[in-house]
């Protein structure tokens, strides 16, 4: 599968789950918090980005808490993340959910805000169509793929529950 | 072929197929003795949770008997809609035949073990970023982000085995007048920064750790989550022993790193005639010796979390506070870590000297930590306490958070401003 869509670049490292999406919004239903994303580094963000659009980010994105700050980027329409290196438990929670965190160190150098870039989720290709230049991210876990090919964790049970049974 | 650490052995242990050996990089299934959920504030997560539970068929959780829910995020519930959802879980949990530790018990990872059920040579696995706290009896307690569903449906969830960080820590458990636990910990933070053990599980070893108290290795462990660790881990010795023996509701097992296992890094730190450490806004390895910023103004002295909320954190205090007063222009909040260290601290007298001190004290919990109540700071005001992380906003948006041991915030209360607690004990 081919996700294609225009950056939004956060360069800086270890941009943690409270500034992806406060603490103080857990609460809410996953669609609510997307107004809220990335609310303290641009308080524009959430009015700006597109669904489609793509995050760019440095090294440790998501580093932090345990809860879903991804709730806010999928309530954007934002289908993947492609980062310098994520934080642990911000990866698989995004693999659980269903959004794409493709890890490509390199990223930063190769593309700004507004470039189209294309991530190829069989071969983790990411091509950026602005200039030409591809780098090559890092291959996702076979179940790990198998969950996120399924949709999240509730599709992947369904087929090895079905499988079981 | 080289040996293995004591971490990968308990691994191998929980893998499913039961393995003789696992490869650090590569991921296995894993069952776990101990899964530590907390009640979430978010209930639309609960519907949803059930809504698949039910989906998928799944009547009976295979993990039951192994499932804590600890109310310890916003407990007692602090607004209707937390009220509203903590309800939720609640019942959820109660009506799967799970556990629940309710309001006043303290935080998951400290009742855990105090409880006896987090043990040395099990695999613990957490719905919060700070469960690896519990590495310090010795366990493989890692965090979970993601994968809820499948082990309520199925009881097994994937575990990337790790690389393991060992971090040497030198010198002497005994530390100068006002320098504790805690500042070893920050200035351990300070030097390696928040990927000095990025994706890896941190030992901590050496001197200074064979001779800490439990209590400090609970710090130690739980400040290893800010290295980027997936978990933390303390060889169990003599002291760990002491500590779990009177506790364990079942047997365990302590297994031994191979004399031949290989670090995939090593870092030596000495503490020696380090000074008490602050980290300042908004980063958790931005430390620095508390007399750089001494004298900026506080607005809120904030004491607890499962890093610092333990007696020992408790009895510093209340040796910086005992016959003083808490300046009138702060607010100093002290919330212990469990119902056990609060009734200790109010056999101890320490929760009377805080009292007369004009301390807040509240009930067992993680308060103010996680920004949800019990002391949330409002735009501009200026935070010192013990809590884990000072991630920009995370007690309140607009707040400033700076990072000390106990004694630190407690002489900070005092004068009003952020200040050494040299001079008080
Ligand atoms: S005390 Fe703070 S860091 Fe610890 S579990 Fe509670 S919210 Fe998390």
């Amino acid at each position: 599968m081919k996700i294609t869509g225009k950056i939004w670049k956060f360069p800086q490292d270890d941009i943690n789950t409270g500034l992806i999406r406060k603490q103080q919004y857990n609460h809410l239903p996953p669609q609510e918090q997307g107004k809220y994303c990335m609310e303290t580094l641009d308080p524009t963000f959430a009015g700006k980005a597109k669904p489609g659009d793509i995050i760019v980010a440095g090294n440790n994105f998501g580093c932090g808490s345990s809860t879903p700050a991804y709730y806010s980027i999928m309530a954007l329409g934002i289908p993947a993340v492609v980062a310098e290196s994520f934080g642990k438990l911000f990866f698989s929670n995004c693999i659980g959910g269903g959004l794409w965190p493709v890890a490509c160190p390199g990223i930063i150098q190769m593309a700004e805000t507004g470039d189209v870039i294309e991530i190829d989720t069989d071969t983790f290709v990411v091509r950026n169509l602005a200039n030409g230049k591809q780098l090559t991210g890092q291959a996702l876990p076979g179940f790990y793929r198998d969950m996120i090919d399924a949709g999240g964790e509730k599709a992947y049970l369904k087929r090895r529950l079905a499988k079981q049974a | 072929m080289s040996g293995q650490h004591a971490l990968h052995k308990i691994i191998a242990n929980c893998a499913r197929p039961k393995s003789g050996k696992v490869t650090p990089g590569t991921f296995v299934e894993i069952e776990p003795d101990v899964f530590s959920v907390i009640l979430s504030p978010n209930g639309s997560d609960a519907k949803k949770l059930m809504a698949d539970l039910e989906e998928l068929g799944v009547k009976d959780l295979p993990l039951k008997d192994r499932i804590f829910a600890v109310s310890d995020h916003a407990s007692p519930a602090p607004t209707m809609q937390l009220a509203a959802s903590q309800k939720l879980w609640r019942d959820f949990y109660r009506d799967k035949g799970v556990r629940v530790f309710d309001g006043g018990a303290g935080v998951s990872h400290l009742v855990l073990c105090e409880e006896g059920i987090a043990l040395p040579g099990t695999l613990g696995i957490a719905i919060d970023s700070h469960g690896p706290t519990m590495g310090a009896v010795g366990m493989y307690a890692t965090s979970l982000g993601g994968g809820r569903l499948t082990l309520y449906a199925i009881g097994r969830y994937f575990l990337e085995v790790p690389k393991v960080t060992l971090v040497k820590v030198h010198g002497s458990a005994k530390l100068a007048r006002g320098v504790y636990g805690r500042d070893a910990a920050l200035y351990v933070n300070g030097k390696l920064g928040q990927r000095g053990a990025y994706g890896n599980a941190v030992e901590f070893a050496g001197p200074f750790i064979d001779g800490l108290s439990m209590d400090m290795r609970f710090t130690f462990a739980n400040m290893g989550v800010e290295l980027g660790a997936v978990a933390s881990y303390i060889q169990p010795d003599q002291t760990t022993l002491d500590w779990v023996k009177p506790r364990a509701k079942d047997e365990f097992k302590v297994y031994d790193t191979d004399a031949d296992f290989k670090y995939d890094q090593v870092h030596e730190v000495d503490i020696s005639g380090i000074e008490p450490q602050i980290a300042v806004p908004h980063k958790p390895d931005d430390v620095m010796p508390v007399s750089a910023v001494a004298g900026r103004k506080v607005d809120q002295a904030y004491l607890g979390s499962c890093a610092s909320g333990r007696l020992e954190d408790i009895a510093a205090a209340a040796a910086v506070l005992k016959g003083r007063k808490v300046h009138p222009d702060v607010r100093f909040i002290v919330t212990p870590g469990s119902r056990e260290i609060l009734i200790a601290a109010t056999q101890a007298g320490y929760i009377q000297t805080l009292h007369e001190a004009n301390c807040i004290v509240t009930n067992a919990n993680c308060g103010a930590c996680p920004g949800l109540h019990g002391g949330l700071l409002s735009p501009g005001d200026v935070a010192i306490t013990s809590i884990t992380r000072n991630f920009e906003g995370r007690m309140g948006p607009g707040g400033e958070i700076y990072l000390a041991s106990p004694a630190t915030v407690a002489a900070s209360a005092v004068e009003g401003r952020i200040a050494s607690p040299v001079g008080y004990v």
